[in-house]
């Protein structure tokens, strides 16, 4: 019983971490109907930061946060204008795989060329510190990490309901031209959509980077089971996206204990599978990118 | 008949005495012409992808070598030449690669590259072409179940038997205080699993029993579910068959978790200088098997100690004496053949050599049974007073075994 419990509550908190990780791909793809591959390479990049913020300074990880979040918004509105704004539209998305692939590699080989392979690990006084909850041990780098996705994925989600880019960049998600045709500067809001997914990406890569061993690989080993979360969710819908990122992540915690690793890990791929035969366009978003 | 008909003639006669020079080359380094370049040795080594901690652990260690053996007069009298290609840990890459550097290429020697999953693609290429095959780092069974004659593991112990030491301490310990359940969790890959493996089976037997045995897919990332697995089951014992970066995510998820066994033991982690700087203080009483301690007073040891921290500013770990003995297998079974060159004649003479023979190497000196097993058993190391220290067997030992563990 315990252990179902235990289970139970670090299946939770690994689903707010993948929730976190995953924002970003729904914004991506919600905006501008692109896949990026390269988003856990960027996580990675973050927690490279985050680790040679501490690692140089000898504070808190955290506060890489300051520096890193500005600095992936901008690199954000780059990438988006530099390079996927010239992709043809009538093959966007094709060709975003192909172009966000470049991308990851790239982000990949300059991590290993300046930070080399070696496996890095940010020492903090607190990697092993817990709470007790019910009987159930609660980390504590899981429960801030667990905490900075609940942050930001609420600020996501009032930034697109109330403030007038909200409304913006939901306008230039749900029809292009009509909301070229109410005076939205598409373009440039779909920048700032990119710029904010990449955002994501450094309080995610931070997150991640509190409580695990990080190489400049290790992205290949996340962007699967983070593409699962945002189809199982709906594409382009940050709740959606939450809410599978959390029955998935129980989910699997849980099948964990008849089953063993091996084939829990296969779970996300199982309901990947089950989503595109029953329901292509996800349980949770309802139609494409249709609301948030 | 003009000039250029002659000229012609005896182009082609030059062309014809190269060629059978070619052939019947790799004759001892002294007799002339075929032997006065430098000897090739081509390597492929996984620098990129997930082996890449221990693989440029490797190249670091073969590097090492060749600048040494060149700074003494080279091999045979001859320059050593690496060539080393990355294979991106990938097992038909590693094939490839072999491919290319014997065939076209041409080098004269190959080494092998790391771990048991490169290793066995790589031997078998060197095997269709009758090359010799000392390799670093390849310790599971499955690499000496294959048939391979070629293949020399330069180590002292396989997999199976990296933890006896260990097991036998165990095994001595009184009735009252001897751990009475174990914990396994293993990476599904041939070597980790083997280690963890080869202590199961004897704990099990002497009755120790088995509480919980766990395996994983390479690619795990998240332990939280398996630390909470062997947390509920209170062990005495938990034995890690892991690589790196999985030991340490499930170290700390363990610690998380409030599980504090008698006796933690991991493999290949540990002797791993990143380790004790992910861990911290908390490494304390962590055992692992090692193949080597830089400490140790085998006669070619201190020179290669002193070597690698001139050139490194730091000692040599296990990845890089496994390398550097690869190379001092090779250089002892070239020179004892006479030969360093790819023909079938020079390969074999020194295949046939190493079956025979006992070699001194940094981890002393080392022989093989006919598949090419090293006949030892590994070190047991512990970190105490927050040093890594040898503490198996008795007539090794730098320190006393902590039992039961300080809480981590």
């Amino acid at each position: 019983m315990s252990l179902v419990f235990q289970s139970l509550v670090l299946g939770v908190l690994m689903g707010g971490l993948y929730a976190l990780l995953a924002a970003g791909l729904t914004l991506y793809f919600g905006v501008m109907r692109v896949v990026m591959i390269a988003h856990s390479a960027f996580l990675v990049l973050a927690a490279y930061l985050a680790w040679a913020f501490t690692v140089q300074t000898g504070l808190d990880p955290m506060l890489s946060l300051v520096v890193t979040v500005p600095l992936f918004f901008v690199l954000g509105v780059a990438v988006q204008r530099l390079l996927v704004a010239r992709l043809r539209p009538a093959t966007l998305t094709m060709m975003s795989v192909l172009l966000t692939f470049a991308v990851a590699l790239a982000v990949e080989g300059t991590l290993g060329f300046v930070f080399t392979g070696t496996h890095r690990r940010i020492p903090l006084s607190y990697s092993g510190a817990r709470l007790e909850l019910f009987g159930a041990s609660v980390a504590l780098v899981k429960l801030i990490a667990f905490g900075l996705a609940v942050v930001t994925l609420v600020g996501l989600h009032v930034l697109l309901k109330v403030t007038r880019f909200g409304q913006a960049l939901r306008a230039t998600m749900q029809h292009r031209e009509a909301a070229r045709l109410l005076g939205v500067d598409t373009d440039r809001i779909a920048g700032f959509g990119f710029g904010l997914g990449l955002a994501t990406a450094a309080v995610g890569g931070t997150a991640l980077a509190l409580d695990s061993t990080i190489y400049p690989s290790l992205h290949w080993h996340w962007i699967g089971p983070l593409m699962a979360i945002i189809v199982v969710g709906g594409l382009g819908s940050v709740a959606g996206a939450a809410i599978a990122a959390l029955l998935l992540g129980v989910g699997q915690n849980l099948l964990q204990i008849p089953l063993g690793t091996t084939w829990a890990q296969t779970f996300f791929y199982a309901a990947l599978f089950v989503t595109l035969i029953l329901r292509p366009q996800g349980f949770f978003g309802g139609r494409l990118a249709q609301r948030f | 008949m003009d000039i250029a008909n002659g000229l012609r003639i005896g182009a082609l006669g030059a062309a014809a005495l190269l060629l059978v020079a070619g052939c019947f080359g790799g004759r001892p380094a002294e007799g002339g012409a075929a032997g006065d370049g430098p000897i090739r040795i081509g390597v492929s080594l996984p620098l990129t992808g997930d082996f890449s901690e221990p693989g440029k652990g490797v190249q670091r260690g073969y590097e090492a070598w060749a600048k040494y053996v060149n700074h003494n007069g080279g091999l045979l009298g001859r320059q050593v030449e690496l060539t080393i290609l990355d294979d991106q840990s990938n097992a038909d890459r590693v094939a490839a690669d072999y491919e290319k550097l014997i065939n076209s290429d041409g080098v004269d020697l190959v080494f092998g590259p790391f771990s048991t999953r490169l290793v066995i693609p790589a031997a078998q290429v060197a095997r269709d072409y009758g090359f010799l095959f000392v390799e670093p780092a390849g310790a599971a069974a499955e690499v000496f179940n294959q048939g391979f004659d070629n293949l020399f593991y330069a180590a002292p112990a396989v997999a199976q038997d990296h933890y006896n030491h260990l097991a036998d301490a165990i095994l001595a310990m009184p009735e009252a205080t001897r751990p009475k359940t174990a914990a396994y969790a293993a990476m599904d890959d041939p070597f980790a699993q083997g280690t963890a493996n080869g202590l199961k089976e004897k704990l099990a037997k002497a009755g120790i029993q088995t509480v919980v045995d766990e395996v994983y897919p390479p690619n795990t990332t998240d332990f939280g579910s398996i630390a909470a697995k062997i947390a509920d089951s209170r062990a005495d014992v938990v034995v890690g068959g892991t690589q790196y970066q999985d030991a340490v995510n499930l170290i700390v998820a363990l610690r998380q978790l409030n599980y504090q066994p008698k006796l933690a033991a991991f493999s290949t982690a540990p002797t791993n200088p990143e380790f004790p700087k992910a861990i911290g203080a908390q490494t304390e009483g962590i055992l692992s098997p090692t193949g080597y301690t830089p400490e140790a007073d085998y006669p070619s040891n201190k020179e290669f100690v002193d070597f690698y921290t001139r050139e490194h500013g730091t000692a040599p770990t296990e990845d890089e004496a496994n390398a550097w003995t690869t190379g001092q297998v090779v250089a002892a079974a070239a020179t004892a053949a006479g030969c360093a060159d790819p023909s079938q004649e020079c390969q074999r003479k020194m295949i046939d050599w190493l079956h025979g023979n006992e070699v001194d190497t940094v981890v002393g000196p080392l022989k093989w049974d006919e598949a090419g097993r090293p006949q030892g058993a590994h070190l047991i190391q512990q970190y105490v007073g927050g040093k890594i220290r040898i503490v198996l067997p008795a007539e090794a030992e730098e320190a006393e075994l902590v039992y039961p563990k300080p809480a981590w």
